[in-house]
């Protein structure tokens, strides 16, 4: 046996962790990873249950408020706070241990998101955490964290001193973050930072927030996005629900899939459409949407024998909720903001994806040979919310039947933007589509030169 | 309006203290940011009027106005006040590329005012965007436009429009009724001011952008000038705490609608001023002439910016 010479380090060095782990991750998914951990305690106080689209929990005693200006950021909860256990053996260790216990139906699932977020967003931390201990007094703590200081000695143990505090208003968690590096600092001077992170919030946590969870950014209240599905006549989104097994663990999977408006009468893709954003497939775990309107290869579009995304398939919308005991269960990935394509829950569940999918597809190609029909019908469905939408195996959708097309000439030219929407304006609404000036110039011509004949 | 309130509408008192304003503050950022040696870009037409107050006030030397229009451009050429003008023939969106990569003008602070007389729309929008993104450190940035609520359309569309023009600053749940009467200025100022806010962080511009000015005025269409700092990474401090003083000239809190007065009537009013207490409609009219009681705060706020035009009669 040859003679060892020696041992080559592989101890990792305090400055490795805080550079490589917050490199990889935006500002605001950080902000999203503390909201989790708010959203898990608020849980965990309601008895953690499969939260499914189940309506019968109330969250709206619990409040997350988060400021965030250049100077300062800070989150506080009154979501029931951290334990002294928590946060001697868990919260702030780097990563989970294999023995956690995890069966609590959180989203919290790798043991990184509140130490990357509060390295990401500065240098001077302080964790308060106030919670009720067992018999019922109440017990409070604080983790000071001064980032330099820490890294300066890199030998093991890495602790942080956990010291008394005095108790917060309620049993929550406050978590202020002052010293910000420069990335949030600008970010928070943002106005278009602090609306899209308002947005983004509102469309993440809308399964929370219609439950009734509070979320408050720069003391403004935050709204969740209504989903919804148009159904009636010969309209029915699909809804299923099925058990599927990894490891050992059991995650329940929920399919919801239909059309949530009308496509568009063109599919041409100059033609601007907010609505647009809304469309394609959500992914939802333990409650939290982890990809939202997605429209590629993620959900599927564009890959085996399903088409890419095109604006003609706008309208509609399917959700799958993944839901499980042990978060690390569900494919979720570590920022949260998307889903891990390698997961085999996931792999499973894509073919469900891809019917309701075709579906849709099929719907708007036969669409476009009877569109005043398919009009007709489809201006009689009404809109219920994705909570009330009723099971049923596949997605119903009128049968189109085709009429001859009249032979048609396609228009196509361009005219100055600025005259243009005077022209809009002239016709009676600035903000009418491209597209409808068009058509409503050339009748106004027709109706001026040729007239009925 | 009164007939006689219109016939000096050419002189619009309400702008030329609206310029006034600006330049007093451009004067204090002066004294803070060594803003000696800087180079004026504005839309001079053919009058130069903002041209003169800035070399004759400011000390500015060299200057260069954009002038979109043939006929302006050689009437703009023959009525250049001061031998260091330049006129650049073009719109301010192909004048403003060749003027940034001038590399002798982009080694001087700029003080730009972009003064529009149409609304803000997507091309005022790119040339403001563009200047965000190519200024020199601590250039001065304004902007001027109509404020009109129906040059954005009707009422339930103008949030939309909004959106198209200012993109994500605009809230989603923007109120009706925020786009109505005086608060659609209020929502054009406010909004543009988050637009360039939030462009300069967009490019991590070193020194961000310090928002500065937000005036209303109104002579016959209401108008909304905005503007900012655009410092150098150390300077933003200092800039923050200049326009943040208590006697900052930027930030009037109402608009400015200021009274046609006579030569005759303004020096009478302004005899009596500066005072303790408020000069009170009685007194005027023991002076011997009579004022709407708006037209007399407004004039008792902005005497010392009140123009002193002599007006000629034709």
């Amino acid at each position: 046996m040859a003679t060892e010479l020696g041992k080559a380090g592989a101890n990792p060095t305090k400055t490795f962790f805080v550079r490589m782990i917050t490199r990889d991750i935006t500002l605001e998914d950080c902000i999203l990873d503390l909201i989790d951990n708010s959203v898990d305690g608020a849980w965990r106080s309601e008895g953690s249950r499969p939260m499914g689209l189940a309506q019968d929990t109330d969250l709206s005693r619990y409040k997350i408020e988060i400021t965030a200006t250049p100077e300062i950021f800070c989150i506080e909860d009154n979501c029931g706070g951290m334990t002294l256990d928590d946060a001697m053996e868990h919260a702030f260790s780097f990563g989970r241990k294999t023995t956690d216990d995890t069966d609590d139906y959180s989203i919290g699932v790798y043991g990184i998101g509140m130490k990357r977020a509060v390295f990401k967003l500065g240098s001077d931390i302080m964790v308060r955490s106030t919670f009720c201990e067992e018999t019922g007094s109440r017990f409070a703590f604080a983790v000071p964290i001064v980032i330099s200081d820490w890294l300066r000695d890199d030998t093991p143990p890495w602790d942080f001193d956990i010291i008394e505090d005095e108790e917060l208003p309620e049993d929550g968690v406050n978590i202020t973050v002052k010293a910000l590096t420069s990335g949030a600092a600008t970010s928070f001077g943002s106005p278009a930072f602090l609306q899209n992170l308002r947005r983004t919030i509102g469309r993440d946590y809308s399964l929370h927030l219609h439950r009734g969870l509070n979320i408050v950014l720069n003391g403004t209240q935050i709204s969740g996005w209504q989903i919804e599905m148009l159904q009636g006549a010969d309209f029915s989104p699909m809804r299923v629900e099925y058990e599927d097994e990894v490891e050992g663990d059991t995650v329940t999977v929920e399919v919801i899939g239909g059309m949530a408006a009308p496509p568009p009468d063109t599919g041409d893709p100059d033609v601007e459409d907010e609505g647009e954003k809304r469309f394609g497939w959500y992914v939802v775990c333990n409650g939290r949407i982890v990809l939202a309107a997605d429209k590629t290869t993620i959900s599927g579009w564009g890959t085996e024998d399903w088409p890419q995304w095109h604006r003609q398939y706008s309208g509609f919308i399917g959700i799958m909720l993944f839901t499980a005991a042990n978060a690390a269960a569900l494919p979720l990935t570590t920022t949260k903001r998307s889903v891990d394509t390698s997961s085999e829950v996931y792999r499973r569940a894509r073919p469900k994806m891809r019917e309701v999918t075709r579906s849709w597809i099929d719907y708007t190609n036969s669409r476009k040979q009877a569109l005043e029909e398919a009009k007709r019908i489809e201006a009689a469905a009404a809109p219920v919310a994705i909570y009330a939408v009723a099971r049923r195996v596949n997605v119903v959708l009128p049968r189109l039947v085709a009429k001859p097309p009249e032979p048609v000439a396609n228009v196509n030219y361009a005219v100055p933007l600025v005259k243009l929407k005077k022209l809009a304006k002239a016709l009676g609404r600035s903000s009418m589509p491209y597209r409808d000036v068009g058509l409503k110039s050339f009748e106004y011509t027709y109706d001026d030169l040729v007239g009925e004949e | 309006m009164a007939s006689f309130n219109v016939i000096n509408y050419s002189l619009r008192p309400s702008k030329s203290i609206q310029r006034q304003l600006v330049f007093d503050g451009i004067r204090k950022l002066q004294a803070h940011l060594h803003l000696e040696d800087i180079v004026y870009v504005g839309f001079g037409s053919v009058w130069f009027t903002d041209f003169v107050m800035v070399h004759k006030l400011l000390g500015v030397r060299e200057m260069i106005s954009i002038e979109g229009n043939d006929v302006g451009y050689r009437r703009a050429l023959f009525n250049a006040p001061f031998a260091t003008v330049t006129v650049k023939h073009g719109f301010s969106g192909q004048v403003l590329p060749e003027l940034f990569v001038d590399a002798a003008l982009r080694a001087k602070p700029w003080l730009i005012w972009l003064d529009y007389d149409y609304e803000l729309n997507e091309s005022v929008r790119d040339d403001l965007r563009a200047v965000i993104e190519n200024a020199p450190a601590n250039s001065v940035l304004l902007v001027t436009f109509n404020g009109i609520e129906g040059k954005y359309g009707q009422a339930p569309e103008r949030s939309e429009r909004l959106r198209e023009i200012l993109g994500a600053v605009v809230p989603d749940d923007l109120p009706k009724s925020s786009c109505k009467g005086d608060r659609m200025q209020a929502a054009l100022a406010d909004l543009t001011l988050d637009f360039l806010k939030s462009s300069a962080a967009e490019i991590a511009r070193p020194g961000g952008f310090v928002s500065a000015f937000r005036i209303i005025y109104q002579d016959g269409a209401p108008m909304v000038t905005v503007g900012g700092v655009l410092p150098a990474k150390g300077a933003a401090r200092v800039a923050a705490d200049v326009v943040g003083e208590a006697d900052w000239p930027g930030r009037p809190p109402a608009p400015i609608k200021a009274p046609h007065l006579t030569m005759r009537e303004a020096a009478v009013l302004q005899a009596q001023l500066p005072r303790d207490a408020p000069l009170s409609r009685p007194q005027v009219q023991e002076l011997g002439f009579d004022l709407e009681d708006h037209e007399l705060e407004a004039f008792q706020t902005y005497y010392r910016q009140y123009p002193a035009f002599a007006q000629i009669v034709a």
